[in-house]
């Protein structure tokens, strides 16, 4: 497009441009140079006059058109790029290794049976038992292996620990619920 | 800049980037007082495409686009149905573009069509249409864009930077090409109008105002280009 038509095409934006100015214009060969040109006239109008919506840059001319010809309409979303959806993947995985771990916290805390040392912990609770609680498949997983000395000593470190978290106000807690659990046989 | 009084829209008052000093204009007046809503282009255009030049159509798009997508986004409130209802009213508005009469001005017959058509869409989901704006507001409604914003995050950093370049932009033009495009594009003013402020020929001023359009278009060029992604 020359000057002289890209002249006309700005005294179009201003409604300042003849009808013989128009025919030209339009009848000009590459169409797609004059609308692009026109749109970026019009994004910085929009944005002068603070009215960058939506849609700003959106080729929706083109959507327009392929649905008219009834062909299949350009499926790009508005508002979505690429980069902000390259964040999707990693965002989702972090909430879900966030709710596993909260899961198991909380988990704890309910689940637990008190052992014989750590009784005080559950007294007065109104928690249904454990077994009802806990699904088997967990018992499985803490109990393999372990012999009666094996368990002894566990009581007896989870103990420790559960003494040593209590003193902690509040830090450590997945540790502590953890440990209660495991201690209680689970 | 020199001050006047325009026969068209009263006193004016000198306007720079970053800079609008308010005017004695009314908001009203003042929102894209580079368009006019009786524009004579438009009306040239819808000539065009009864014709059946579609290229003419595009142009019509592509300037009201914004301003139809605005309209929408005050009734529904997701971007992509946004898109597809500003998409529908152009087609609806193509297809119907045999009846309108010219009575109203394009831009009030286009709103029409996207006021109806948001509606529709939110009855026929169910949903009870919540959109203040009305089909009768047509001439009154500005601003949509501010009143109900659905950008994301990158999008406003995005329109932050586009300002601050257009500011830099429009700072670096040459004093009698800013002044030309400002009275323009801020106070509405006609090229007849601006010739008479700025004491030259009306082929000047529009002369002036393309090239700072082009100066403009050039400094933001890869940034517009980055935004419409």
């Amino acid at each position: 497009m020359d000057e002289r038509l890209r002249e006309t095409l700005s005294a179009m934006m201003d409604d300042e441009a003849d009808e013989l100015s128009v025919r030209r214009l339009l009848s000009h060969g590459d169409q797609e140079d004059v609308r692009g040109q026109w749109q970026r006239w019009q994004q910085i109008r929009d944005l002068m006059h603070e009215n960058h919506g939506p849609v700003a840059g959106a080729d929706v001319a083109s959507r327009v058109r392929a649905q008219l010809d009834g062909r299949e309409v350009p499926s790009v979303p508005a508002a979505v790029s690429p980069t902000s959806r390259r964040w999707h993947w990693p965002v989702a995985a972090m909430v879900a290794l966030a709710l596993v771990i909260g899961f198991g916290a909380g988990t704890g805390w309910q689940g637990g049976e008190p052992a014989a040392g750590a009784e005080g912990l559950a007294a007065g609770s109104s928690e249904p038992a454990p077994a009802q609680v806990l699904p088997s498949a967990i018992q499985e997983v803490t109990l393999q292996g372990l012999d009666e000395e094996q368990r002894r000593q566990m009581r007896q470190y989870m103990l420790e620990h559960a003494q040593h978290n209590s003193v902690g106000a509040g830090r450590g807690s997945v540790g502590y619920a953890r440990m209660v659990s495991a201690n209680s046989g689970y | 800049m020199a001050q006047a009084n325009s026969s068209k829209k009263g006193p004016v008052t000198a306007t720079t980037p970053g800079h609008r000093v308010a005017s004695s204009m009314t908001p009203d007046n003042n929102r894209h007082s580079g368009e006019q809503t009786d524009s004579q282009t438009d009306l040239q255009l819808v000539r065009k495409i009864r014709n059946g030049d579609r290229a003419a159509f595009d142009l019509l798009v592509v300037k009201y686009q914004s301003r139809v997508a605005s309209i929408i986004s005050r009734y529904v409130y997701d971007p992509q149905e946004v898109m597809d209802l500003t998409q529908d009213t152009f087609v609806k508005a193509y297809r119907a573009i045999e009846r309108f009469r010219g009575d109203s001005a394009f831009y009030t017959w286009l709103y029409r069509i996207a006021v109806n058509t948001a509606k529709n869409y939110l009855e026929a989901r169910g949903r009870r249409p919540q959109g203040s704006a009305d089909a009768a507001d047509a001439e009154n409604f500005d601003d949509g864009g501010r009143l109900r914003d659905v950008a994301s995050p990158e999008k406003l950093l995005q329109r932050e930077q586009l300002q601050k370049a257009l500011n830099t932009a429009i700072a670096g033009l040459p004093e009698e090409l800013r002044s030309a495009f400002l009275l323009r594009e801020y106070d509405g003013l006609s090229y007849e109008d601006i010739a008479r402020i700025l004491e030259c020929p009306i082929g000047t001023v529009r002369s002036r105002i393309f090239r700072a359009r082009d100066a403009v278009d050039r400094h933001l060029g890869p940034l517009l280009n980055h935004s419409s992604t």
